[in-house]
Parts: structure tokens; sequence; C-alpha cells
């Protein structure tokens, strides 16, 4: 009958303490190859065994530094029938073990040792703590039968029966051990086309998501445990967005401490990218984050990368460390890992797509908005012309202006500058339109709107930190007289009679938002016949030329002056003016939005009805845009 | 260890092993020995039970010590099995000529 096969439960174990120089660690080498020899373990395998702890012993010596050169390194032997595992302690600064070492060239002097040791082993970790490091090397070993003729078996080649049903009942198990892996791999295979099908409609990877493929994870590594922890935005600390128990939720983890080291056992991981075993039972680490899992827990910690991009850590283990996780579930740990980091990566990038799209409609918004700011058209009185042209620096501009009519013999016109650019500044603008229209149904004295528009915006814009300077003016057209009052705004030009000169009014007055009780002053004049009234921002006098020379007030009213001739309409004028900034600016950028309304003589015949009007008009950057007036077709230059 | 100098042919025979724990002595015994240019260098590994990393270490710095003398015959003579399986691992085999008496 054939013997029963039995196997300890416990491996038998050697563990040898040795002193930290060559001679020690070749006898450490030798000792355990003997207590394997006891064992049983074949002469022809022995030689891989004492190999592998003369390598891992001699490096254990040959690279302990400072204090530790007084630590005596352990090395270790664990035999079964049906593995080996070598464990050899060392107390040096470690050194981060590559999945797998190539072949060094025989031209080199180093790095035969490691790779010795991959070569001969099947399972090779480092577990790299903070006063020790661990070298687990593993070997599965085939099924070792005695001797044949212990059970009497015949000639060379013919196994006895009981031998048959050994050897079947040893592949039938083999088999259903492969099942098992097949099994395993299928489940996991299938758990993440679960998740993948989950994705397009749930939350974020670092928050349920990855809470749900993790608990997959445990079922399928049969693990205890697990914390999933993302890196803090700043990229500076491990946050736990996920834990299988709360007692494992732990304060943030910083990824180096003063020292520039790591902190522990993830944030290793973290800044190596490398999959690390632990064990709890071999760490003396009091501050490690891992020990809330227990005295014995055990487990594989896993950095979340894709493409060299880190996003966190995934420890994931066994409280009772007599049942470490497999080779196998190390396995599916990393698969699950590497998914977990794809889909946080993809739902970043898919994050960032989504802000720009907002960006942009954000802008489209803003771009309506400016559209509301300048009146569609400007009003039509008998006698003048009146134009408006405006351009902006950005997508959206604070410069705006606009002109009422108040009855058919004056006209208020106003001109203003948010300070400020943007969607911010192109609301205080609109605001500030429709106030105006309110107010001017009651008054339309310059100083006394302005004190209004002051009163209604100081809080508003105050509270904001802004302020507009803004100028109006009351235009008698019957007495060609000018009333104008100013809040900070830059002076106006005006041809005053009786001269071919241009005059210029500079009135004094807070901005806007400045103060909350505010006087502002008017100033009256009298216009020429025929006359020109220019109201601009000083986005216009500020415009620079390429070699950066300001095109300045001076050289405005000289241009006016130039070009203030009989039977120019407003619209010809504006167009100039255009030409003439823009070609002073050449290939310079625009700093600064400019925006100005001309108001001349005009004989009546000049008149012609808006067609048109200025519907669906699109600003644009550097382009001068001219809403309708009385004496003008909206075009573009 | 027994290192023997005759006509040219540095022998060097009974190892019984070739570790961390004597390659540093093997490699300055063998130094001295070369000062005397042999044009073949045969190791015996006949004895030589074991080896580890460092061993072919000391072999290959024996290699990188003659490398400069041309024509000079590195031999290392019938090494075990499991040391033979160890030079072929780490293609230490390119370097020497690996010989069976």
């Amino acid at each position: 009958m054939a013997a029963p096969s039995l196997e300890p439960a416990r491996p038998a174990t050697l563990r040898l303490a040795f002193s930290p120089d060559m001679v020690s660690a070749r006898a450490v080498s030798v000792a355990i190859r003997n207590f394997l020899a006891e064992q049983g373990v074949p002469e022809k395998e022995l030689f891989s065994y004492e190999l592998c702890i003369a390598e891992a012993s001699s490096n254990a010596v040959e690279y302990a530094r400072g204090p530790s050169r007084n630590m005596k390194p352990f090395a270790e032997a664990l035999f079964t029938p049906s593995q080996i595992e070598l464990r050899v302690t060392d107390h040096t600064e470690g050194f981060v073990l590559p999945e797998k070492i190539p072949p060094p060239s025989p031209l080199t002097d180093r790095g035969r040792g490691l790779f010795l040791i991959q070569s001969v082993m099947d399972e090779v970790r480092y577990l790299r703590g903070t006063k020790e490091n661990i070298l687990v090397m593993r070997k599965k070993r085939s099924f070792v039968r005695p001797a044949a003729a212990s059970n009497g078996e015949g000639a060379a080649g013919l196994l006895s029966l009981g031998t048959c049903k050994r050897l079947l009942a040893e592949a039938t198990e083999q088999m259903s051990m492969m099942e098992d892996q097949l099994l395993l791999r299928t489940e996991t295979l299938s758990s993440v086309f679960r998740c993948c099908a989950e994705l397009g409609r749930v939350d974020k990877v670092s928050e349920g998501f990855g809470g749900r493929l993790l608990i997959d994870l445990l079922h399928l590594t049969s693990a205890d445990w697990y914390v999933l922890r993302m890196l803090s935005p700043d990229g500076r600390k491990l946050l736990v967005s996920a834990a299988s128990e709360s007692d494992l939720v732990s304060g943030p983890i910083e990824l180096w401490n003063a020292d520039g080291l790591p902190t522990g056992i993830e944030s290793a991981v973290a800044a190596s990218q490398t999959a690390t075993r632990f064990d709890n039972r071999e760490h003396s680490n009091p501050s490690e984050p891992l020990k809330s899992v227990g005295p014995e827990g055990t487990g594989l910690v896993c950095p979340l990368c894709f493409g060299g991009t880190l996003v966190g850590t995934i420890a994931v283990g066994r409280r009772n460390g007599d049942f470490p996780l497999g080779r196998l579930q190390d396995e599916v740990i990393r698969i699950f890992s590497e998914f977990l980091a794809i889909q946080a990566l993809n739902q970043r990038s898919q994050e960032a797509k989504l802000r720009s799209r907002i960006v942009a409609r954000e802008l489209e918004i803003a771009q309506d908005i400016q559209r509301l700011l300048l009146p569609r058209t400007l009003p039509q009185l008998s006698g003048f012309g009146l134009a408006g042209g405006w351009q902006s620096a950005n997508e959206v501009g604070g410069d705006f202006y606009d002109a009422i009519a108040i009855g058919d013999q004056s006209l208020l016109l106003m001109i203003a500058d948010v300070m400020g650019k943007g969607v911010p500044a192109a609301l205080f603008a609109t605001t500030m339109r429709g106030l105006l229209r309110g107010l001017a149904s009651r008054s339309c004295d310059p100083s006394e709107l302005l004190g209004g528009l002051n009163r209604l915006l100081y809080k508003e814009l105050s509270s904001v930190a802004m302020f507009i300077t803004a100028q109006i003016v009351h235009v008698d057209l019957k007495n060609r007289q000018l009333t104008a009052a100013s809040a900070g705004h830059c002076p106006l030009f005006y041809v005053p009679p009786g001269r071919r000169t241009i005059a210029t009014m500079s009135i004094q007055g807070l901005p806007l938002g400045v103060m909350p009780e505010t006087a502002y002053p008017h100033v009256a004049a009298r216009m020429g016949s025929p006359t020109a009234l220019l109201l601009y921002t000083d986005g216009l006098t500020d415009t620079n030329s390429p070699t950066g020379k300001p095109y300045g007030a001076r050289r405005l009213g000289a241009w006016l002056r130039a070009n203030t001739v009989p039977g120019r309409t407003a619209k010809e004028l504006r167009d100039r003016l255009a030409t003439e900034v823009n070609q002073f600016r050449g290939d310079a950028l625009m700093t600064d939005d400019q925006a100005f309304l001309i108001l001349t003589d005009e004989a009546a015949d000049a008149v012609r009805p808006t067609s048109g009007g200025t519907r669906g008009f699109r600003p644009r950057h550097g382009t001068f845009l001219f809403p309708a007036s009385a004496s003008e077709h909206q075009t573009t230059p | 260890m027994k290192i023997d100098n005759q006509k040219q042919c540095l022998s060097i025979s009974e190892i019984p092993e070739l570790t961390a724990a004597n390659s540093a002595n093997f490699r300055d015994q063998v130094q001295s020995a070369l000062k005397d240019s042999p044009s073949v260098i045969e190791i015996n590994l006949s004895q030589t039970r074991f080896m580890d990393s460092s061993g072919l270490g000391a072999l290959f710095a024996l290699y990188r010590a003659t490398a400069q003398r041309k024509g000079v015959i590195l031999r290392l003579l019938n090494p075990a099995p499991e040391i033979q399986q160890l030079l072929e691992l780490t293609q230490m085999q390119l370097l020497f000529e690996i010989v069976r008496r």
C-alpha cells in the first residue's frame, strides 16, 4: 500500500544571525545548505540555495553603512516539501529591486548577484523598511516522491498501481489548481468589465467607483482589508479616499519627511512607483500608518500609476500573518491598480476637456453681453451726424458709449470705461447703461446723472474693488450748447465758435465707485459751426506704436483739427479715426479697449436711412465696430 | 590553493571554493603570479565545490588583467556542472576556454 502523503503544517525553519563580515556570511550560506540537505533536498538543488544565501548575505555585509555595520543581519530558510523560502534581513539603506534584472554583460565587474538570485528562484521580493529590509526568495519544488524502490516497484519504467493512482491524484490536484487560477483571472476580467460599464455614469474614481472596485478585489483575492489613497493636488500628500473599514482611515501621509525620506511604506511605494510587500511582524516603525491593520497584518502596496504619472496608492492584505497573499493575488492586485490608475487619469483628462468647454461657453456668453453693451442704433437728429467706434483687446471689454435723444433738439452722450476686463466689467457696463436710461427720463443734467449713477453703483462697485470712469455730455443742438460732467474720465475735444481750432474740456470728478457721496461739477461751453465733438476712452490715446510710443491726446487733437472740414460726415470721420489709430498701432499688440463717439454738423441730405441695422454683429479683436447711426450704414472697415 | 608557474604556464589548482570570503585573496595571489607574464593561465576547478558572484568577479578581474596582453590563453579546467551552469548563465564562458581533461 502506498504511504499516505503527509505535509507538515508549518515549515521547518532555520534562522541565523551573523556577524557583518564576509567570512560569517559565507558560514551562514553553508549552514543553510546543510540544513536543507537534512530536510532531504537533493544535492543538485542545494547549490542554487547556497548561492542565493551567499549572494544576499554578502550584499547585506557589503552595503551596510555607518552604525548599521555593527548590526547583525539574519538569514532564514523555511522548508516545506512544496516550497523553499529563503530570507535575508539586512540593515542597509536598501535598493529598488527591478521586476526583472537583465543578464549583465560578461564585461562588467558587478551586478551579477541579484541577477543570479532572480535566475534560480521563482519569486524574489525586497521588502523595504525604515531600519531593515528583507530579501525574500521563493522556489516552488516539484513534488518529491519517495524512492521507487521503497514502494517495492519493479523494473525501471514500470510503475505500481498505487504509484499511478497517486500520480493521477497529483495531476488532478494540479489541474484543479490551474482551474482555480483560470477562474480567478476570469473573475478579475469580468470585474474590470463591470466597472468599465459603470464608468460612464458614476462618480469619481477616488470616491464611490474606486471603493466598489476594491470590494470586488477583496473578494477575488480573499483579502481582509484595503486602503486606497489618492495623491493630493499639490502632489505632496497621500489622502485616504476609501478604506474597507473606518479604523483604517488615517490622516494625510506626507510623501517626504523633513530629511527628504519617505515617511512610511505607502509613501515609499509612491516615491519609487514600485509595488512592495510588507509584513507588520517585521517592521518596527511605530508611526507606520499600515500598523492599523494589526500586528500580524501582511499585504501588498501598489502604486496607482500609468505612463509614469502617479495618482495614488492602494494597500491590500490580510490580518493574519500566517496566510499572506500569494503570487497570484499579487498579480490580480497589480492588474486592478493599473486599471484604477488609467481610469483616474482618463477622468482627469475628461474634466480638463469639460473645463475648457465651460470656458469657451463663458466667452460666448460674454460676447453676447458685449453685443448688448453698445446701442444698436444711434439717435437720428436733423442737421447732425453721430457715429461711434469701439474695439476690444479681449473677448469682452469694459469700454462702452451710449447716446439718448432728449426730444428732437437735444442729445445725451455718455462714454465710460469700467476698470477691469471680461465678464464682470461687461456686466457693470450693461447695468450702468440701464441705470442711465432710467435716470435720464427724470433729469438730463450730467452732474445729477453722474451723482445718481455713483449712488446706485457705489455699493456693488466698492464691494468688488472696481470703479468706472465716465463722462456725460448734454448737447443742446439748437443753441449749440454743451454741458458736461466727468467721473475721472479723460477730457473731450470740440470745435469752439469762431476759430478753426480744437478745444479740450477737462472736468474734475472722482470715478464712480470711489466715494459714496460725490458731487460732479459740470462745465458748459458753446460749440462752433460747423463743429465736431469727440468723446473717447483712454485706450485710444494710450494706443502704442510698434516702437512703444503712445498715440497721445495732442496727436488726437491735431488729427481732429485737420479732419474737421465742412461736408465730412461723422461716419467718414469715424472711419478715418479708426484707420488712423490702427495704422499707428501697426503690428503692436492691443493692450486696452478703445471707444469713441463723434458728433458733427451734417447737411440734411447726408442723412441716409439705416439699412439692415446691426443685428448679429460679432465683436472681433482689433477691428472697430460701428453701430448704425442717423448718418451711416453699419460697416466694418 | 596551489599556484604552479612553469614554462610560461600558470596553473592554479586546489581551490575548494571561490566566494566573497576568499576572492580578494585569490585576486592578490594570482595578480602577483602574473608578473612572470605567462602565455597560458589554467585554473583548475576540479575541486571547486562552490562559487558565487564574487568568485565570478575574481575570474573577470583575471580576464581584465590579461586582456592587454596579446595571445594569453585563459583556461578553466573541469568545472562542476553547477559551476559550468553559473559560467554560462553569466556568459563568462565567452571570456574563458572551458576544457575537460
